[in-house]
């Protein structure tokens, strides 16, 4: 899976969560919790929904590498990768 | 009236969600009241009508014909003379006319439909229930203007007609934090669990123990909730604040709880909430935790009589058995009616609160 589609896919969880929220307008290296105001439950919603976009575990100790746009997509990045 | 979620011929059960319509403030899921099938539809979507009007008409269970009713709570923004044609209680009435409720957006609750007076007082009160947010995006200035209005109207009747009083205590969250670790690591994501679920089942729990933080002042009379119907407040990024209700939360399990917490902040942030939801809270729970706040100093939403906030947890010393330490903690506070209960109840209410917690595998 490319950069791009990762982060398509982080966005349309965003938006499923904060309908309000351009996520794409979002700078990637700056935490988007912050920048979207998410609040624990909301993260939990972004949690369930990159779970269920990408079909793999996401260990909890792991939540706070998701934090920023690029965090994400390197952490998909790597998980998804082939033999990771 | 937004569409029908339902036909002529459908079967329909206590609780199906039927319709959905739209109010000055928001867009509401109509839930039904009778089990049955409906028989037809009376307004069709697109069609403006003032509360109270039979939307829909069902054959009851059992009963040959009846026409019960899809009363909507919503109905557009109805002008006053709408109200002339809603059956209302002349202290309703009177109420609505003091406190500046629009009796066109109060769902009446009474025999036939009829508008009671403590319909008005949860109206007044529901600042959120009422005041659903206009979904996605950015909401029309006026949505959000009507809105702060409800709250205003709500709060400030809040603060002029009940006595608050205020208790706090700090709650050593150890064994919580410690259980909820070990039961996450073990748990797939969407079956987590948030430290905020705990909180919400001590809440209810704690009800069984002083039963009289649970419902409503009516009438110079404390009225028990008919269940324990938690209110959640939740903060609206666009502005504005709603609080609606998870049913029901000492009867379900914490997983139960979760996924509906997970559910309806869902739904309050894309702006549909159910009827039942906006207009059923027995209690209030607010949590600002995440925004760093330590103590909360709420204040009730009116006819309710109790309201517990929550900060953050904190790492604090912590002294015990003669021992000092460092332990998660964090600080639970009650607002209370003193209409309805003293100070010595509310500390019990604290206390079992706090005392639940500490057995976080009993939620």
């Amino acid at each position: 899976m490319t950069a791009d589609e990762i982060r398509q896919r982080l966005f349309r969880v965003l938006r499923s969560v904060a309908p309000e929220s351009q996520p794409e307008q979002l700078d990637p290296s700056r935490n988007y919790r912050d920048e979207l105001d998410l609040d624990s439950v909301d993260y939990m919603n972004v949690m369930v929904g990159l779970n269920q976009a990408f079909g793999i575990d996401i260990p909890e100790t792991d939540y706070r590498a998701l934090e920023t746009v690029d965090g994400a997509v390197a952490y998909f990045g790597r998980r998804l990768a082939p033999g990771a | 009236m937004v569409e029908w979620r339902v036909g002529p011929g459908d079967r329909v059960a206590r609780g199906d969600i039927v319709a959905l319509v739209e109010t000055e403030k928001g867009l509401i899921e109509v839930e039904i009241f009778d089990s049955g099938v409906i028989e037809s539809l009376v307004v069709p979507p697109g069609t403006k009508v003032p509360v109270g009007t039979v939307l829909a008409t069902i054959r009851a269970d059992a009963e040959p014909v009846r026409a019960a009713a899809a009363t909507a709570p919503p109905a557009a923004p109805t002008p006053p003379m709408a109200a002339a044609r809603l059956r209302v209680s002349p202290a309703a009435r009177r109420l609505a006319e003091e406190s500046g409720v629009d009796l066109a957006t109060v769902t009446g609750t009474g025999p036939e439909g009829v508008i009671q007076k403590i319909d008005v007082q949860r109206a007044a009160a529901a600042p959120e229930a009422a005041a659903t947010p206009e979904a996605a995006a950015t909401p029309a200035p006026d949505r959000l203007a009507a809105m702060r209005r409800v709250i205003a109207a709500a709060m400030a009747r809040s603060k002029r007609e009940i006595p608050h009083y205020y208790l706090a205590t700090d709650i050593d969250v150890s064994r919580a934090m410690a259980w909820l670790e070990a039961e996450n690591a073990r748990r797939a994501v969407p079956d987590r669990l948030l430290p905020s679920v705990l909180l919400l089942r001590a809440v209810a729990l704690a009800v069984q123990d002083v039963p009289e933080m649970n419902g409503f002042w009516v009438d110079g009379a404390f009225r028990a909730g008919a269940g324990v119907h938690v209110g959640v407040a939740i903060s609206l990024r666009q502005g504005g604040l709603v609080a609606p209700a998870i049913h029901d939360v000492d009867r379900k399990r914490a997983d139960d709880v979760m996924r509906e917490l997970l559910d309806l902040v869902k739904r309050a942030r894309a702006g549909v909430l159910r009827s039942s939801e906006v207009s059923d809270a027995t209690i209030t729970v607010t949590n600002l935790g995440d925004q760093g706040v330590e103590t909360v100093f709420g204040v009730i939403y009116p006819p309710q009589v109790a309201l517990v906030g929550f900060g953050r947890v904190v790492e604090r010393p912590w002294a015990s058995g003669g021992m000092l330490g460092v332990r998660p903690v964090v600080t639970a506070s009650l607002s209370a009616d003193h209409r309805a209960s003293d100070g010595h109840r509310g500390g019990r209410f604290l206390a079992s609160i706090a005392r639940r917690l500490e057995e976080p595998e009993a939620l």
